[in-house]
């Protein structure tokens, strides 16, 4: 309507006035001129130009009457009155204010009448460009083409071309075109593309989610824009957001969309930030995120707050993130370096006159969004702490429905509800993929109907074979339901291979069905009498094994095409009506975890030996090697560690169990092996041995029968041993140190050289060895014995213990006069050397 | 305090107690200042490293037995560290490298041409070149072995290689013939019976004859793990009077059960019985192999006759494919039900014959 305003006052007033209204005056400015022909004033002028509209038609049906004649004039009029369009005010605007003024003076004559008022008379223009002349025999008016063009040419497409930049505009703006036109529109743009929200009220579904955006993000505007801006009335329940820290932020600086696929969730996240005034930048998975870029690009466009040529803040989109680098430990993946980035301490303003530091790191003030898939990512973990996490859960299918509907409406589809739902169902809410698959749909012209729907998903539902599916329908036949939604005759049906190999090759998990497959083939009940099914199904493993070992070990990647084929077999072996539905089994898993975690208390136990090995010469390094420590060295040690002790005091004992007792400490305390109290859960407490190696006689939860489990007592004993020997160890290395060696070597035996001297002494001898211990060594234990007996009973073992201290001292005292050594006390509290000094015993007496 | 295994090992030529002709052999060579490169092999506790050391001592000196261990990092190709462990003496360095896995090849081209690029800096050393020893060597990836080959000969005038394996079957070739072939063979009963006695003597006490022999028969040849053996003997009964029951160790107990079942009964539930039990086995890091040979062993000393070389054929069969493949399990069960199969074919038709 409005689009016709224009043409028809150029070519009305070109018709009746010799006075034309200037060039540069505005469709409205010269409408007035046309209806005031005989006088017109500059305040009539003003007061037309308000009631423009209405008097647009008036001209428009004049041009029509008189140029009934021309036929091409209205062939050339469709477009250009579309070109007006709406915005037709705003031109007019722009163009005043463009060339108005340079205009004026020449083109009016100003005159003044006798009544005093002030006339301008519009002077015809003179010039008549050639474009002019070329256009006007088209018009069929040549005499009269000064007067058609108003507005020169190049005007005149200027101003076209801003207006199909507005009517495109226009149309993005609203979602709903007025006109559907099917024939005449090419689809030139998506759906998903056409009908993407604009606005926050657009948005659907999830409106809680968007809501919980929308106010993170406002969060920022204190910060960002100020402290004017984003003030509002205190609510109730705003005092949580009141520890903010100096620039307002909120709490968590990232915020982490995640959901989903086709949900909208990258849509959100421009939608608000748009609506809050931000600028948006992205950053996806088609860019590079290595941890550099954050410092190259991110850090920068955060830092100086907006982007280049733009006035407004910035607002950072990371799509896509849980595909950037960010597992493992290193400090230089993306998401670290993200996280790092929160986590920069604000400036201290005064730092005691010193400058501030050029390179220190400044703190982020901008909102960044993160968006992913998969919220329990590995590379999330860290990100995970510090974000913000909102979860798109998928909105409800009515929801989904009705806005496919309106699309359906707008673009004139036939769709019933019904398909529409299915359609919902099958894509699992994601809208982007129904409406692409609508948009094929209507490609093709067809109806909306529920086959169709089926007919165009096939392959959207097939990739949703999950690994408990494929194993139920390696072991079961199809049902006759399933048979007949398939369409499938008696000879299809029996068909199998290619329908079950697609279905493996599907779910793209070979090694988890093949285990499953091995886990279930053997609980069935079936009779099998001679095991050649058996025997058929483990040959046809063995062959998976094989291929997918040389598969992967080679690199050799063709033959994985080959593997869905060797687990089809179990079809034909093992089918089974109404059998029981196969479960994943843990079995193979669970073995895996135990296998994981005997490494580990090998590769201790490897450690120790090693260091072992490391002080004594090089000694326990052949044991180390890995066949013999599983099959020899492990049983072995356990048996040599557990000899059946008695539960006395190590001061009754006798001589053979005390030789015994000496070698068994010395051998833990070499190994480092050694008993740490513990108290179970039903408040006992026991010795554990660490590293724990007594898990290697131990199958089935048993331990070796002929291993007698040592009691708590025994434990108690030689752990207090180990200790002390420990103690003595580390001291005799601190005097060593101190001392020098000749000093020491003088006093003790230790080391090599111990073993060298007495290799040939005999057990009595070995006894007396252990006795002859150096001075220092020997009271240590002393005093660790009565270290123990001093310790209230914990149990009912302690009525064992029985021999008192005073027995104890006066041995050690026998023991140390007749042999003239120096004797040392070591005082009960910490295990450290600081507090020892050589006393005399006659300080004791 | 070291174990009785370490602590009586002999530390020179002269000091074993068999194999004495090699000894000799090995003296002379040491002797001769021509010494090649040498590949020990023999079963497992025959006494190779004990051989290797005893030559060691031979070519340098004591100075060999002071001993240094110590930590060395690699990276691999693709940026991994490698951890290996390295014991060395001013002669000598002492490697294993299939502790590196699939990268033992990087670790063998680092460590020896670091070797051998460099020269044997103690002037009063008796011999010109270091020794490396590589333990493990049948454990070697094809290409480890392949960047031996070349180093051997290259730096000759450097450094000695010797090898140390079970057998020869996984050595290339190339790398056998490069080598002096050194058997050690298993030492029989009554070389060991002298061994056990001289361990026992050093120990101070005396060993029954009985339970040596006791002892002897139980560790088939291996001598490392008569020795431990004797020491857990000792520990837990220390008079060493009266019936001795040899430990066995619990994962060859284990793997007697495992057998039983097998023989007593021939139906699926046994089947998944058994799977348990190699889960078991497994998990408590017993090679896969070595499980299939012993229960292959224990099966066949229970079953008939004629089904004997059958069950070893099949076990070998499984246990080639084991090798190849990935996924142990698979291979021993399927051996398993193999076996159940011939043993009720077998059964079946002894039963039907008589009927008949």
């Amino acid at each position: 309507m409005a689009l016709f305003a224009p043409n028809g006052l150029l070519g009305s007033s070109s018709l009746d006035k010799p006075i034309q209204p200037s060039k540069e005056s505005l469709p409205m400015f010269s409408l007035t001129g046309l209806l005031g022909p005989p006088s017109t004033s500059a305040s009539g002028s003003s007061s037309s130009s308000v009631a423009g509209p209405s008097k647009v038609f008036t001209p428009t049906g004049l041009l029509s009457d008189s140029q009934t004649g021309s036929q091409d004039d209205d062939d050339d009029l469709p477009p250009i009155a579309q070109a007006f369009g709406i915005p037709a005010a705003l031109i007019a605007r722009a163009e005043s204010a463009s060339s108005a003024p340079g205009y004026a003076p020449r083109n009016s004559v100003r005159a003044t009448t006798f009544d005093g008022k002030t006339l301008f008379f519009k002077r015809k223009p003179k010039a008549v460009s050639t474009v002019h002349r070329i256009r006007a025999p088209l018009r069929g008016f040549k005499e009269r083409m000064g007067n058609l063009l108003e507005v020169p040419i190049h005007r005149m497409l200027e101003q076209l071309s801003v207006d199909t930049a507005t009517k495109l505009q226009e149309a993005d703006r609203q979602p709903v075109p007025s006109t559907p036109d099917p024939e005449e529109t090419i689809e030139d743009t998506l759906w998903v593309d056409r009908y993407r929200p604009r606005q926050f009220t657009d948005l659907m579904g999830n409106e809680r989610v968007a809501r919980e955006t929308m106010e993170w993000v406002k969060q920022w505007d204190w910060c960002v824009f100020g402290k004017a801006k984003g003030k509002k009335r205190p609510r109730e329940g705003d005092e949580a957001l009141e520890e903010l820290d100096e620039y307002h932020r909120p709490r968590e600086k990232l915020l982490l969309l995640s959901g989903p696929p086709g949900l909208g969730k990258t849509t959100l996240a421009h939608v608000v930030a748009k609506q809050a005034g931000y600028e948006v930048m992205e950053i996806n998975a088609s860019d590079a995120r290595s941890g550099s870029v954050i410092d190259d690009r991110i850090r920068p466009a955060l830092e100086s707050g907006s982007a280049v040529g733009s006035t407004k803040p910035v607002l950072l989109v990371i799509d896509e993130i849980d595909g950037a680098t960010g597992a493992g430990e290193s400090s230089n993946t993306f998401i670290h370096k993200l996280v790092q980035l929160t986590y920069d301490k604000p400036w201290k303003k005064s730092r005691g006159g010193k400058g501030r530091d050029p390179n220190a790191k400044r703190p982020i003030l901008r909102p960044i969004i993160c968006i992913c898939n998969d919220q329990n990512a590995a590379s999330l973990v860290k990100l995970r702490a510090r974000a913000l996490q909102i979860r798109f859960a998928r909105p409800a299918d009515i929801h989904t429905v009705k806005r496919l509907r309106e699309v359906c409406e707008i673009e004139g589809l036939k769709a019933d509800s019904r398909a529409l739902t299915t359609l919902v169902g099958i894509a699992r809410g994601d809208l982007r993929g129904c409406l692409n698959t609508l948009q094929f749909i209507k490609s093709r012209n067809q109806e909306v109907t529920e086959t169709v729907i089926r007919a165009a998903t096939v392959g959207m539902k097939e990739a949703e074979t999950s690994l408990v599916s494929v194993l139920n329908s390696l072991f079961t036949p199809l049902t006759r339901k399933r048979v007949k939604e398939l369409a499938l005759t008696e000879v299809e049906e029996s068909k199998y291979v290619g329908r079950l190999s697609r279905e493996v090759d599907g779910c793209g998990r070979e090694n988890s069905i093949a285990v499953g497959c091995f886990a279930h083939y053997a609980t069935l009940h079936q009779h099998d009498a001679n095991f050649k099914r058996y025997e058929k199904a483990n040959e046809w493993l063995v062959t998976f094994d094989m291929l997918s070992a040389a598969m992967y070990s080679e690199g050799d990647f063709a033959l994985s095409q080959y593997l869905p084929y060797t687990l089809v077999p179990f079809y034909p072996l093992f089918k089974e009506r109404g059998g029981q539905r196969v479960e994943r089994s843990q079995a193979d898993w669970e073995s895996l975890v135990r296998t994981r975690a005997n490494e580990e208390i090998y590769k201790s136990l490897a450690r120790c030996l090693q260091t072992a090995s490391t002080r004594r010469g090089g000694d326990f390094r052949h044991l180390v090697s890995t066949p013999i420590m599983q099959l020899e060295f492990a049983p072995y040690i356990n048996r040599i560690i557990s000899p059946p002790l008695r539960p006395v005091n190590s001061q009754v004992i006798k001589p053979d169990e005390r030789a015994v007792l000496g070698r068994l400490v010395d051998i833990m305390s070499t190994l480092e092996l050694q008993f740490f109290q513990e108290r179970a859960e039903d408040g006992q407490l026991t010795y554990r041995l660490d590293p724990p190696i007594d898990v290697f006689v131990t199958y089935d939860g048993k331990r070796a029968a002929d291993i007698s489990v040592s009691r708590y007592a025994v434990r108690h004993l030689v752990a207090g041993e180990i200790e002390a020997q420990m103690i003595s160890r580390k001291v005799d290395i601190v005097e060593r140190a101190k001392r020098g060696k000749h000093d020491f070597f003088g006093k003790s035996t230790s080391g090599k050289s111990a073993r060298d001297q007495d290799s040939f002494s005999s057990p009595t001898k070995a006894v007396d060895g252990d006795a002859a211990d150096p001075p220092n060594k020997r009271a240590r234990t002393v005093a660790a014995v009565v270290d123990i007996a001093d310790k209230p009973p914990t149990d009912f073992f302690g009525r064992l213990i029985t021999a008192p201290s005073l027995t104890t001292t006066k041995a050690a005292q026998r023991k140390n006069v007749e042999k003239k050594y120096r004797v040392t006390y070591r005082y009960k509290e910490g295990n450290s050397a600081a507090v020892r000094k050589p006393i005399k015993m006659a300080a004791f007496m | 305090m070291s174990l009785w295994v370490d602590m009586y090992r002999p530390r020179a030529l002269d000091d074993l107690h068999y194999h004495q002709g090699l000894s000799a052999r090995l003296k002379s060579l040491a002797a001769s200042g021509d010494f090649p490169h040498m590949l020990f092999y023999g079963p497992s506790g025959a006494g190779k490293k004990t051989r290797i050391t005893c030559t060691l001592r031979q070519l340098f000196g004591p100075g060999v037995e002071k001993l240094k261990i110590d930590q060395r990092v690699f990276l691999s190709p693709s940026k991994r560290k490698i951890e290996v462990n390295i014991v060395q003496s001013n002669f000598h360095i002492e490697i294993t490298p299939s502790e590196a896995g699939n990268y033992d090849r990087v670790v063998i081209q680092e460590l020896l041409k670091e070797i051998a690029q460099t020269q044997q800096v103690d002037l009063n050393a008796k011999q010109r070149f270091k020794v490396v020893i590589i333990n493990e060597a049948d454990s070697l990836s094809r290409d480890a072995q392949a960047a031996l080959r070349r180093t051997m000969e290259k730096y000759m005038s450097n450094m000695r290689i010797i090898l140390c394996a079970n057998s020869t079957s996984r050595l290339i070739a190339p790398i056998k013939s490069r080598c002096l072939l050194m058997r050690v063979a298993a030492p029989d009963n009554t070389e060991m019976q002298t061994v056990l006695t001289h361990v026992s003597r050093r120990a101070g006490f005396d060993l029954p004859p009985d339970a040596a022999q006791e002892i002897i028969q139980d560790s088939g040849g291996n001598l490392r793990k008569a020795i431990l053996v004797l020491e857990a003997l000792k520990m837990q009964s220390p008079d060493l009077s009266g019936p001795l029951t040899i430990a066995k160790p619990d994962w060859e107990t284990y793997c007697q059960k495992v057998a039983n079942l097998i023989v007593t009964e021939q139906t699926p539930a046994r089947v998944m019985e058994i799977r348990t039990k190699f889960y078991e086995l497994l998990s408590h890091c017993i090679p896969p192999t070595v499980i299939l040979k012993t229960v292959a062993e224990a099966v066949v000393s229970q079953v008939d006759e004629t089904l004997k070389a059958e069950i070893m054929h099949w076990a070998a069969f499984y246990e080639v494919r084991m090798r190849i493949g990935s996924k142990k399990i698979y291979h021993l069960e399927a051996w398993v039900v193999k076996v159940m199969s011939l043993y009720k074919q077998s059964f079946y038709q002894f039963d039907i014959s008589e009927f008949e």
